[in-house]
């Protein structure tokens, strides 16, 4: 009697929490915090260009390989000087409203965009502050807008398609309030918004109409099919009670499964497991203004100190593998050459420590928790440097501390993840730069900048390829930085989940997907 | 009585006032700046100063203090500076979820934890007190996220008795609310019936040695009527003023609760904006735990009377 009591009671509770939010053809996709706002590449960061990027979409868009291919426009004519973008427009898409897609669109959009009142991240990449500066913006006709540079540059699509941009994405007026504020997208993508529970779930509901370009998936300008009802964002914020979620069933699909538990969760059997190299380097930045560090011999022992593939198998459980090189692995640029970066060697360090004048002196390794892999490279990197006769301190402090310590250059030694940047170039970008402007940069060489301002205007991707070697080889010889490995994409979905694999650009790519009963 | 809970509705407010101060002034002295943590690595120098223009932060501390203190006085929080949200909606939305949890559990820990103790204390040193007792102290013993982590993996992994992640308010679903709220009430009702069956004992032990006790049984009253009538009134007084505090300080701290169950309650929204460095949302958090607090101990001050007429004399 009590077993059949206690089996009811349990029956009656599944039945009535599948009764409510529970729906068929529903994936649910674990989100580790709630998106910061709709606003394409506005108020943004990680995950709200995740979740925004399966609503709105831009005139152009990356291929798996990170290049810049059309999506909303048909086709586009580069003028012979570089310095004029033709943009075709599709004739068949709409938006999420019913509304054609037309060159007002577009215009309307990138006006939006480059007006300072409306925050744009993107800003300083287009208006000549950073380099890339873009004169005016027109529509020739109905379906067709040009663009005009100031100066050619090759990185002008490559920016246009970048997610944390929000892909420069052409949203219709309607977007917007009366008063001009933000309201929702009205885009054109795969799905639309459906409701945003804050702090709870985003949820998006397929766009029925939706322009498909009928090819091959090929992450953001392939197929984009959405193949279920409704993708739901459940913001769970503790990584077990998420492993626990996607076990029961409640989710489908995890995103970002720690290093250490994608072993216990591979054990399922109805559990599965996507894994790919990011384009976000792990890394360990030196500061060379440092008194100790200033000298390029120390930081060449502190170097060559580090057994790459022991630290790297031990803060990745051996999923992923070294690359000592600002060059993402799953990049295009990625040669024999990038490949070639750091090596382990105790003799070399101990030669080198004896030319520094090295006395014993401590460094301080500062790292966070919670990002764990920065804190795992940190513990492991201090072993092997105490090791090979460096004494090393690891300090760890919370993230918003540490980051603004970077954003000051306040450090000695840092374990830190640098942001994806698509472009090899925006990665040199990110860490090169004069000290005394923004001491965030790691890397203060003039010679270095010319090369890297060189790779940025060279159209030729064969020159470029050499450039970035080049850049690469100087930063191997000056050591301001010390890449480690690509953080992981580690994804785990249920077995009624066909169609998800992780990639390079981090967060889930949703079309294609679908759901069995 | 009047007069009582003026003077302390009067003491309440430089209480309140030093909070504000001591809130923005701490916040600000949190290391992190929130422009450089909304914008990430990506931001070059102009985004950040242009971001931080937004945010306000490029006014001194003390314009600052006085943009954001003038506009409390009218009631208005400000809003946040990751979502754009209204903070006094915000906070005010996220404690109800918060509070449903808390009162529920305080309220059931309470009913069990009085009468635990009364018991404990009455069988002082017998087995029942031993077994009592034990089981109070391991209960405040055991963390609250690696309780609620067992329960998520046995009723909700395991026997998938109760859903693992989610939340659904009263007014939409109020079989579902229960279901999704069972474990979180259940994790910190275990948790609270410790430290009440505790207080509760010792209070009990002490009346229980006091000579009225001893001349109510001498004059033939039987053990139940001693306890009900004479030991209950007199020890409940500290137990109920720990019930305040509990209650003052859970509305305020759940947050490890709240981040395992994933319930969007005030403590995790508290949590979150200071990882984020929202400002305006860890002012408004702080500010209402602080006002939360006076109020439940004013209240519990308030009904003092009802179980220790002396205190309304005095």
């Amino acid at each position: 009697m009590k077993t059949f009591v206690a089996t009811a009671l349990g029956a009656a509770m599944v039945t009535t929490a599948l009764a409510g939010p529970a729906m068929a053809q529903t994936i649910r996709v674990h989100q580790d915090a709630d998106i910061r706002s709709t606003d394409p590449g506005v108020n943004r960061d990680g995950n709200t260009d995740d979740v925004i990027l399966h609503v709105v979409e831009g005139l152009v868009g990356y291929d798996k390989e990170g290049r810049p291919q059309p999506l909303l426009a048909e086709s586009i004519d580069v003028s012979d000087d570089g310095l004029e973008y033709t943009f075709h427009l599709r004739d068949d898409v709409r938006f999420h409203n019913g509304e054609p897609l037309t060159a007002e669109d577009v215009i309307f959009s990138w006006d939006r965009f480059m007006d300072p009142e409306t925050g744009w991240r993107c800003l300083s990449s287009f208006d000549g502050r950073i380099n890339l500066k873009v004169e005016d913006a027109s529509a020739i006709d109905d379906m067709t807008v040009r663009f005009r540079l100031a100066a050619p540059n090759p990185l002008f699509l490559s920016s246009l398609a970048r997610k944390d941009c929000g892909m420069t994405a052409i949203t219709h007026r309607d977007s917007l309030n009366e008063d001009g504020t933000w309201n929702k997208p009205i885009g054109t993508g795969p799905f639309k918004l459906n409701e945003w529970r804050h702090r709870e779930y985003i949820s998006l509901v397929k766009n029925e109409d939706y322009a498909n370009r009928g090819e091959e998936p090929n992450a953001y300008v392939g197929s984009k099919r959405p193949l279920v009802d409704e993708l739901r964002f459940v913001v769970i914020s503790d990584p077990a009670t998420a492993n626990a979620a996607l076990v029961s069933g409640s989710i489908d699909i995890i995103t970002r499964v720690p290093y250490a538990e994608v072993e216990t969760l591979e054990a399922h059997d109805n559990i599965g497991i996507t894994i790919s190299p990011q384009l976000s380097p792990a890394t360990l930045p030196l500061q060379t203004t440092d008194p100790l560090l200033s000298n390029v011999k120390m930081r060449q022992a502190i170097a060559s100190a580090i057994d790459y593939d022991q630290l790297v198998a031990g803060v990745t459980y051996g999923l992923a593998e070294p690359n000592t090189s600002l060059v993402p692995i799953s990049s295009p640029f990625y040669s024999d050459v990038t490949r070639q970066g750091f090596t382990y060697d105790p003799a070399r360090t101990a030669t080198l420590l004896e030319e520094a004048g090295y006395n014993g002196e401590t460094l301080v390794l500062t790292t966070n928790k919670r990002n764990m892999p920065n804190f795992d490279a940190a513990v492991i990197a201090q072993a092997m440097l105490q090791a090979a006769g460096i004494n090393v301190e690891v300090e760890v402090v919370e993230w918003g501390v540490q980051s603004s310590q970077w954003q000051a250059g306040n450090y000695q030694l840092m374990s830190f993840s640098y942001s994806a940047r698509m472009d090899p170039v925006f990665s040199y970008e990110a860490v090169m730069g004069p000290k005394d402007e923004q001491p965030r940069k790691v890397w203060d060489d003039p010679e270095s900048q010319e090369i890297l301002i060189q790779a940025m205007n060279e159209p030729d991707e064969e020159k470029r390829q050499a450039l970035i070697e080049d850049l690469h080889r100087r930063m191997v010889e000056f050591v301001p930085i010390i890449p480690l490995f690509n953080i992981l994409s580690t994804g785990a979905y249920r077995d009624t989940i066909t169609g998800y694999e992780s990639s390079s650009f981090g967060g889930p790519q949703l079309w294609e997907v679908s759901k069995a009963e | 009585m009047l007069r009582f809970v003026f003077a302390r509705v009067g003491m309440a407010v430089p209480t309140l006032l030093l909070v504000s101060i001591a809130v923005f002034v701490l916040v600000r002295m949190i290391p992190g700046d929130p422009a450089q943590l909304l914008l990430g690595d990506l931001a070059d120098p102009d985004s950040l100063a242009d971001m931080r223009q937004r945010m306000g932060l490029d006014k001194s501390v003390f314009q600052q203090f006085v943009i954001w203190f003038g506009n409390l006085l009218t009631g208005d929080l400000g809003s946040s500076i990751t979502t754009g949200q209204d903070v006094t909606a915000l906070v005010s939305s996220r404690f109800l979820i918060s509070a449903q949890v808390v009162l529920a559990a305080v309220l059931f820990a309470a009913l069990v934890a009085v009468p635990a103790g009364i018991i404990a204390a009455w069988r002082q040193n017998g087995v029942t007190d031993l077994f009592l007792i034990g089981t109070a102290t391991l209960l405040v013993s055991i963390p609250t996220f690696w309780l609620g982590l067992l329960m998520l993996l046995l009723f909700g992994v395991k026997l998938s008795w109760l859903p693992v992640v989610g939340y659904v308010p009263f007014s939409q679903d109020a079989m579902g609310a229960v279901l999704y709220l069972l474990m979180p009430i259940a994790t910190l009702f275990l948790h609270e019936i410790g430290i009440l069956i505790r207080m509760s004992r010792a209070s009990t032990l002490e009346v229980l040695r006091l000579d009225y006790v001893t001349h109510a049984r001498a004059k033939g009253l039987s053990e139940r009527a001693v306890l009900t009538r004479h030991v209950f009134r007199n020890s409940f007084g500290p137990t109920w003023t720990l019930i305040g505090l509990v209650l003052g300080n859970l509305l305020g701290g759940i947050a490890v609760v709240e981040t395992v169950f994933t319930i969007p309650g005030l403590g995790r929204l508290l949590v979150d904006s200071i990882y984020q460095r929202d400002y305006p949302v860890i002012q408004g958090c702080l500010l209402f735990v602080a006002v939360t607090y006076v109020l439940v101990n004013l209240a519990v001050d308030l009904l003092y009377p009802l179980f220790d007429p002396k205190v309304t004399a005095e």
